[in-house]
């Protein structure tokens, strides 16, 4: 029996490192020596070639700049903005604390598509459109409820003694926030900042929405836009466009996968 | 007396730690959220004033064939992702959980999941092009479809990129299904192997109805994911050919920024809200009666 276990297994392993592997083939193989009829052999190591080669085409320098401060930027303004929250609701006993809950942690229940349209006259108006300020604005709106969510759980496991005992030693309350409840809560502010840094890397329908010059625009959009110009032509070029931008999220998914696996169960969008 | 005086210290200000969150909701998700349902009654281009339209746009919904369309494409989403990789998830999880060497052999289902939609579109864009690294194996093995354009035609380039969805998604399904595995207690199921319960029997007597709870959250977050899906797709087909491949969140992005009938997008919009936040309901009820007992 554990014999046919391993063996599913191993198949069913096999057929999905499959894709991976004619990625990473692929991604290797020159321009010229890319050839349709031979993708699975390999041939040939011009991958650091074709990441230049991506990196140039799709500007893709610039946006990683750019989706790098997005993805810094605005989970930790998030994780801030809803571990006050938590704070507020919990500690502080914030009156009708748990409507505030509600209406925050109520921000995720819409899909994206339902504040795009707004968002984008909104911004036009506003001269945010296609600006880094708008783009860190509107990630870290999106990152606030599920950061509440988990930081008020978090908060709520903590004896109320702690605090008591604080404000008996004449600790002010943003002290108390900043190097009591902030301190004790890092393991939760780690999980929430990995999930949500994940998911703006890996956002496309914000970035194809709100930003249109290079130095914006995040860098999924810019990998659609690679692949719609150089399409055809240079298939090694898009599929190490492809590698490189998902390097980041593999590496830290293999780094972190409790959290990322805490996190879903805790119902991540 | 201690208590009362951090109460009164702590009421004061409460306030001014929960607004920041509070107010960039509001803004930023609340206020758009009210638009967009006001704009899905009306014709509105962007530019002129909103003009009251009542239902035209949510009929239209229904009645054009590029619309109905989308909704049957995104009809076919939810159900191939509530199927395929929900499935895999439960088999991937059940073989390899109490595995010597379980982690590792779920590893390979695991790193796809770490790939963003927008690379698993490229990666599936290129294994299914016409004679590519698919038709390829089919033809080694003389099956049919060698030389299939998988994305050329409806409905068969959504199930293809169903497929490349399922390859993403499994995964996660596993991890979330071993997590519901590793809550059920070991002593029944021991006993149940003593009364000589084994292979499927002790799955579908002992272990699948102890993991309803997780299969509800799992099925919860599949429907919404696939309501959702608009990056594969994107990367993909653009949503074609012609309107064959799109799904609704496709037609509500082009219906809004290609072509400026911002009512209609509006509407799909939030037809989507509607049917994201009944199937949200399902799983949401246990995640909040969950963190209700442990906190």
């Amino acid at each position: 029996m554990s014999k046919v276990k391993t063996g599913v297994l191993l198949v069913l392993g096999l057929i999905w490192l499959a894709p991976i592997y004619l990625l990473l083939v692929n991604a290797s193989k020159s321009i010229d020596g890319y050839d349709a009829k031979t993708v699975w052999k390999p041939g040939g190591f011009s991958l650091f070639t074709n990441f230049g080669d991506a990196w140039n085409k799709a500007a893709l320098g610039e946006t990683l700049v750019a989706t790098t401060m997005y993805s810094v930027i605005a989970p930790v303004l998030a994780v801030l903005i809803g571990a006050a929250v938590g704070y507020a609701i919990v500690v502080l006993r914030l009156k009708h604390g748990f409507l505030w809950f509600v209406f925050i942690f109520g921000g995720t229940i819409f899909p994206l598509q339902m504040v795009l349209m707004p968002l984008f006259t909104g911004y036009a108006d506003t001269g945010l459109y296609d600006t880094r300020v708008g783009m860190i604005i509107v990630y870290t709106a999106i990152s606030v409820p599920f950061s509440a969510f988990v930081m008020r759980n978090f908060f709520t496991g903590i004896a109320r003694s702690v605090f008591e005992a604080a404000i008996v030693d004449g600790g002010g309350l943003f002290r108390i926030f900043r190097s009591i409840y902030l301190p004790m809560a890092g393991s939760a502010l780690a999980a929430i900042f990995i999930l949500q840094a994940t998911f703006i890397w890996n956002d496309l329908l914000l970035g194809l929405t709100l930003s249109q010059s290079d130095s914006v625009r995040p860098i999924m959009p810019a990998l659609t836009g690679l692949q719609s110009t150089y399409g055809g032509a240079a298939l090694p070029t898009v599929l190490a466009g492809g590698l490189l931008v998902s390097l980041p999220t593999v590496i830290l998914f293999l780094a972190a996968q409790r959290f990322f696996s805490r996190g879903l169960a805790l119902g991540q969008f | 007396m201690r208590n009362r005086a951090a109460d009164r210290t702590g009421a004061r200000l409460a306030p001014v730690f929960g607004l920041p969150a509070a107010a960039v909701v509001a803004v930023l998700l609340y206020i758009p959220f009210l638009w967009t349902t006001y704009i899905s009654f009306t014709n509105y281009d962007g530019l002129a004033s909103p003009v009251w339209a009542g239902l035209a746009n949510y009929k239209a919904m229904f009645s054009d064939p590029d619309l109905t369309g989308a909704l049957l494409n995104t009809l076919l989403w939810v159900v191939g992702l509530v199927t395929l990789p929900v499935a895999l998830g439960l088999l991937v999880a059940v073989l390899t959980y109490g595995h010597k060497w379980g982690t590792w052999l779920r590893l390979p289902f695991l790193l796809p999941y770490a790939i963003s939609g927008v690379a698993v579109g490229v990666i599936w864009g290129f294994v299914l092009q016409p004679d590519g690294a698919l038709g390829q194996v089919l033809g080694f093995f003389g099956l049919p479809g060698a030389h299939a354009g998988w994305l050329q035609a409806g409905p068969g380039n959504t199930l293809m990129m169903i497929v490349a969805v399922t390859w993403q998604a499994a995964g996660v399904n596993a991890l979330l299904f071993v997590v519901g595995l590793q809550s059920i207690p070991g002593e029944p199921l021991e006993a149940a192997r003593l009364d000589g319960a084994e292979g499927f029997s002790l799955f579908r007597y002992h272990l699948w109805p102890q993991l309803r709870p997780i299969t509800t959250v799992v099925i919860g977050l599949s429907i919404v994911a696939s309501l959702k899906t608009f990056d594969v797709v994107w990367v993909m087909t653009q949503g074609g050919p012609g309107t064959s491949s799109e799904t609704l969140a496709l037609s509500m992005y082009k219906e809004t920024f290609v072509l400026n009938d911002y009512g209609q997008g509006a509407a799909i919009a939030l037809f989507l809200s509607v049917v994201t936040f009944a199937a949200s309901i399902l799983y949401l009820r246990y995640q909040l009666g969950d963190s209700r007992e442990q906190g």
